[in-house]
């Protein structure tokens, strides 16, 4: 049971890091970025393909893998929001214009095989793989009952120290007063003089090297790379996460990533494996219907 | 007059014959000229079942090489084209109807997974399509691919070894080697093949003395296990069965010794295949599971299998590759002795289907033949993973 | 491109060798049109793939247990898909934009992971197998029930539902001061299109030789594949969500050689839409949920919901 709950808090931390950016979106934009899980999974791949393919020391690959996701930012904000702001379109078009970059991104390594156009990115295609022991060191230690892998553990502090010091940013940094003040009114905050539109694309950047970092995580320490790790894992549970916590809320998703985490655990030791899917999304209902703003969120704004 | 009329009527009578028996007649050789015959592979090369699909293709080409090499069926060349369904029943179904009907293949072969034969041998039979099935061990792939309905399947074949005479033997030569008392079950109860097994398992056990702590049902996509192996461990069974495929059960074996654990693994089909030993590595070392073909085995034709597959791809074969070999050599066989016409699809497919009840021929499986059901009878090797990426000999149990 | 050579050259050929797409064309487009109902009224609700759930494994299920005929089995579906329309519409309605389509995606995977995946009546994680399908046939079943459900949806946005539908879409508020009731209006358009919805899940398990609670089936692939026919083809005309899911279907059998970039392409005409010509490939006046920065905002009048 005790290995359970550091396995519902491995899987928590991956939650919690990735509903960070998911929500950071949406605070300061009013945009739900549904590509921001295309991205999860875009971090992990170009790290092992970077390693596997490319023979790079894991350590660079990493970097590289974040810097990708975080250009991937700049490209979901070049691409599918800025047009979409300068016509004035809802938020729903920029729902489903970050869908629709979301299945070329995972189109893209699903068809990454060898001696196809992409297979300078990925080239095992729709299989799952994962990083070669030896890759990085990942030794097992037992304490009692326990069994604790390197990798695992490593996620609690590099998870905590990146919500602390995102949280450190927003709120005692000039750069995060200018994304409070955007998040606010965009309008007041451009007429105060801000670039507002700048503001925009570093939110995008940073949320998306959160997201990249946190499947890359996940690669390493649970073992499984392949197209569909956002989709399977994250896309839809990410959801359920900021629904928790409140939506525009980091501590909420905080809070959110590690509950959904323990939830489905006890779920599945209560209930057998088969309750653990369910288990987030009649959570995600629920809270959507009973207190729609989340545990931590503010009361809904009329223009939602 | 009369005399000479007869005797001329006797001669061109004979002359007719003699013509008749070397030269016209459908069943000799060239009678194919010139035509082609289509056949569609539905196998998953990437995705879970990505691990076996690559071998199955590397069979069957090879065949298909060979044959088209030295004449041909009757003359015709076979074109054979490899369909990938990523894995996915949804996508192995939509793969199946556009080579049905769009391609307008005269067979099929596939698809890989038992859990997309589901979908796609129902289609082929109510297509009237003949589909023989290359790696699905599942239960009721044949003869009753309608289960529920108890209608057997006309149009379904497979040249793979079931589980349901593969894993009870498994069991069996295991619980004489070491008696053991206690086993956990881990299955993936999303997928057909993993379930089935699983059933399988769940029955034979009983059989010899080894109590079932706990079946521990997990879903395939899963990418986080270790909350399922900590169960099976914490109970500390003597062995652990595992009946999934692709990449779970190197996933699987790699946890439960980073746990500590140290007991037996058994499992299914899913095992058979260089790449799973492989990625289980040291872990995998000894591992058990019934195989349909052994390297080393002395059926006549598969040294020259072996030979050819070597200098063709640089790499032995394994039991995927022997299975999707000896599928075109059946296909290929049928094919020869059906009457093709190349001008009425749906009458070729009936009696290509027809044909292939009737095949009788040597393979690198051994002797092949079908049973009434459509099904295999055959030798079982009960192979041990050797932990570096092969598998070594246990036990050879002649089929009865 | 033999594909068209041969649709316009030897039409009785193309049939023949086509039925099953035809039929999945047909399938796609009732769902389309459920989704041109709710995306009408102006709410995006993204839960059909739960109710094609419902109307699938209703139909099938009484099926294999009963041996019902076919038409008590769809019927029953699409009875059990509007029940569950009205339970799931009713706490979900105040629930506006981007909060809907969660709530609704909450739905159809809590029905898929949580129900659907956990009854041994429903196969679990296997699905289910039917047995009176009828793949080859069910085309003609499939092509009337389309033509009908085109007709109906033709009639109703033509009548007081559309125009009401229209206004609420255009601005709730200043439709509520006209004195729509606006809570019955989105609830009858949400139940409408869960009928719907049902009635395309029980016709495609009629298809099938299977039900599967795959994500690619019920789940979140199928919602964005469905949302993918009302955006390409403009959901401000019932006929968009038609011409998108035909365009959309016909796309991977099109292009046989490109079939592997084929969600490429999806994805590309799906930002190019949405930036460039929101209102789809159809649409004349503007798409239901997005009005193109170039859209004057004083032409509309609450009767004509062109």
């Amino acid at each position: 049971m005790d290995q359970q709950i550091l396995n519902a808090i491995f899987i928590g931390s991956i939650y919690a890091l990735f509903a960070v950016g998911y929500t950071l979106v949406f605070g300061v934009l009013d945009i739900l970025n549904l590509a921001h899980s295309a991205v999860f999974m875009l971090g992990a791949a170009v790290t092992y393909s970077l390693v596997v393919n490319h023979g790079q020391a894991f350590w660079i690959a990493c970097i590289v893998g974040i810097a990708v996701s975080a250009v991937m930012g700049l490209i979901i904000e070049y691409v599918c929001l800025r047009p979409l702001r300068r016509r004035k379109a809802p938020p729903i078009a920029a729902l489903i214009s970050t869908i629709g970059l979301a299945l070329i991104i995972v189109a893209v390594i699903e068809q990454g095989q060898t001696g196809s156009l992409f297979s300078w990115l990925w080239v095992d295609g729709a299989n799952s793989v994962a990083f070669p022991s030896g890759t990085f060191p990942n030794p097992t230690w037992h304490v009692g009952d326990l069994t604790l892998e390197a990798a695992k553990v490593a996620i609690i502090p590099i998870s905590i120290v990146l919500m602390a010091v995102l949280g450190y940013v927003i709120r005692y940094t000039q750069v995060g007063r200018g994304l409070r003040a955007v998040a606010e009114n965009p309008r007041a905050a451009r007429l105060m003089g801000l670039d507002v539109d700048r503001m925009i694309a570093l939110t995008l950047v940073i949320s998306s090297a959160l997201g990249g970092l946190a499947g890359i995580l996940f690669g390493a320490a649970l073992g499984d790379i392949s197209p569909y790790i956002g989709r399977d894992n994250v896309e839809v549970r990410g959801l359920a996460v900021i629904v928790l916590g409140g939506m525009g809320s980091v501590p909420g998703a905080v809070v959110g990533g590690y509950l959904l985490g323990v939830i489905e655990v006890l779920a599945l030791v209560a209930l057998g494996s088969s309750a653990r899917g369910g288990v987030a999304f009649a959570a995600l209902f629920l809270m959507l219907v009973l207190r729609p703003q989340g545990l931590f969120g503010a009361q809904l704004r009329e223009r939602i | 007059m009369k005399r000479l009329h007869l005797v001329t009527w006797l001669v061109a009578a004979v002359f007719v014959a003699a013509c008749g028996s070397t030269g016209g007649g459908s069943t000799s050789t060239n009678s194919y000229s010139g035509k082609t015959i289509k056949l569609g592979a539905i196998l998953s090369i990437t995705g879970a079942g990505g691990v076996y699909g690559p071998q199955s293709r590397d069979g069957m080409n090879l065949a298909v090489k060979q044959i088209n090499n030295s004449g041909g069926v009757n003359g015709a060349q076979i074109a054979l084209t490899i369909n990938d369904d990523a894995s996915d029943k949804a996508q192995s179904a939509q793969v199946a109807q556009k080579l049905i009907q769009e391609e307008q293949d005269l067979a099929l072969l596939g698809p890989t997974l038992s859990n997309s034969a589901v979908a796609v041998h129902p289609l082929a039979e109510s297509l009237k399509t003949p589909i023989l099935a290359v790696s699905t061990t599942g239960i009721n792939i044949v003869p009753n691919c309608n289960t529920p309905s108890t209608v057997p399947c006309k149009y379904v074949f497979r040249d793979s070894l079931g589980e349901e005479t593969a894993i009870p033997d498994d069991i069996k030569s295991y619980a004489a080697d070491s008696h053991p008392a206690t086993g956990v079950l881990l299955v993936a109860q999303d997928d057909k093949f993993s379930s089935d097994g699983g059933t399988i398992v769940q029955n034979t056990v009983g059989q010899y003395n080894i109590q079932l702590l706990k079946t521990i049902k997990f879903n395939k996509a899963e990418a986080d296990l270790s909350p399922y192996v900590t169960q099976a461990v914490q109970l500390k069974p003597d062995v652990i069965f595992i009946t999934s495929l692709g990449g779970i059960p190197a996933k699987i074996m790699t946890e439960a010794r980073k746990q500590g654990w140290t007991g037996q693994f058994l499992g299914g089909n899913g095992f058979n295949t260089a790449t799973v030993s492989k990625q289980a590595g040291a872990a995998g070392k000894g591992a058990r599971s019934a195989s349909a073909w052994y390297l080393g085995n002395n059926f006549a034709s598969n040294a020259d299998f072996v030979t050819a597959y070597k200098a063709e791809y640089n790499k032995d074969p394994d039991q995927f590759a022997a299975q999707g070999y000896a599928a075109i050599k059946i296909l290929a066989d049928a094919a020869k002795r059906a009457n093709l016409t190349f001008s009425n699809l749906a009458g070729d497919r009936d009696k290509l289907r027809a044909a292939m009840e009737t095949v009788n021929i040597q393979t690198p499986l051994g002797p092949f033949q079908f049973t009434s059901a459509h099904d295999v009878k055959q030798t079982v090797w009960v192979i041990a993973m050797d932990g570096q990426g092969g598998f070594t000999l246990v036990h050879q149990i002649n089929a009865s | 491109m033999d594909f068209f050579v041969q649709l316009f050259t030897d039409p009785v050929a193309f049939w023949n060798s086509h039925t099953l797409l035809i039929a999945q064309i047909g399938i796609n487009s009732i769902v389309a049109s459920s989704m041109f109902i709710v995306l009408y009224s102006g709410q995006l609700s993204l839960a059909a793939p739960g109710f094609m759930a419902i109307g699938a494994y209703t139909s099938v299920l009484m099926d294999l247990y009963w041996h019902t005929p076919l038409a008590l089995n769809i019927a029953t579906g699409v009875l059990l898909a509007g029940v569950m329309g009205v339970l799931v519409g009713l706490p979900v309605l105040r629930l506006r934009g981007v909060f809907l389509a969660i709530a609704t995606i909450g739905f159809i995977e809590a029905l898929r992971l949580g129900v659907i995946l956990n009854l041994p009546i429903t196969g679990e994680g296997l699905g289910l197998k039917t047995i009176d399908s009828d793949p080859l046939n069910g085309i003609y079943l499939v092509l009337v029930c389309l033509a009908v459900v085109l007709f109906l949806v033709w009639r109703l946005t033509k009548g007081r539902l559309g125009a009401a539908w229209a206004a609420i879409r255009q601005d709730e508020l200043a439709a509520l001061s006209q004195g729509i009731h606006v809570a019955r209006y989105k609830m009858i358009a949400f139940v409408l299109s869960a009928i719907l919805a049902g009635f395309a899940g029980a016709l495609e398990a009629h298809l099938q030789t299977f039900v599967d609670p795959g994500d690619q089936q019920y789940g979140v692939t199928r919602a964005v594949q469905v949302l993918s026919f009302a955006v390409l083809g403009g959901s401000g005309n019932f006929v968009g969500p038609v011409v998108g899911a035909l365009v959309v279907t016909s796309l991977p059998w099109i292009f046989v050689q490109a079939l592997n970039y084929i969600n490429i392409v999806t994805g590309l005409f799906l930002i190019a839409v949405i930036v460039f010509r929101p209102q789809g490939i159809v649409g004349r006046g503007g798409l239901a949920i997005i009005r193109p920065w170039w859209w004057p905002r004083r032409n509309v009048r609450a009767s004509s919901p062109g």
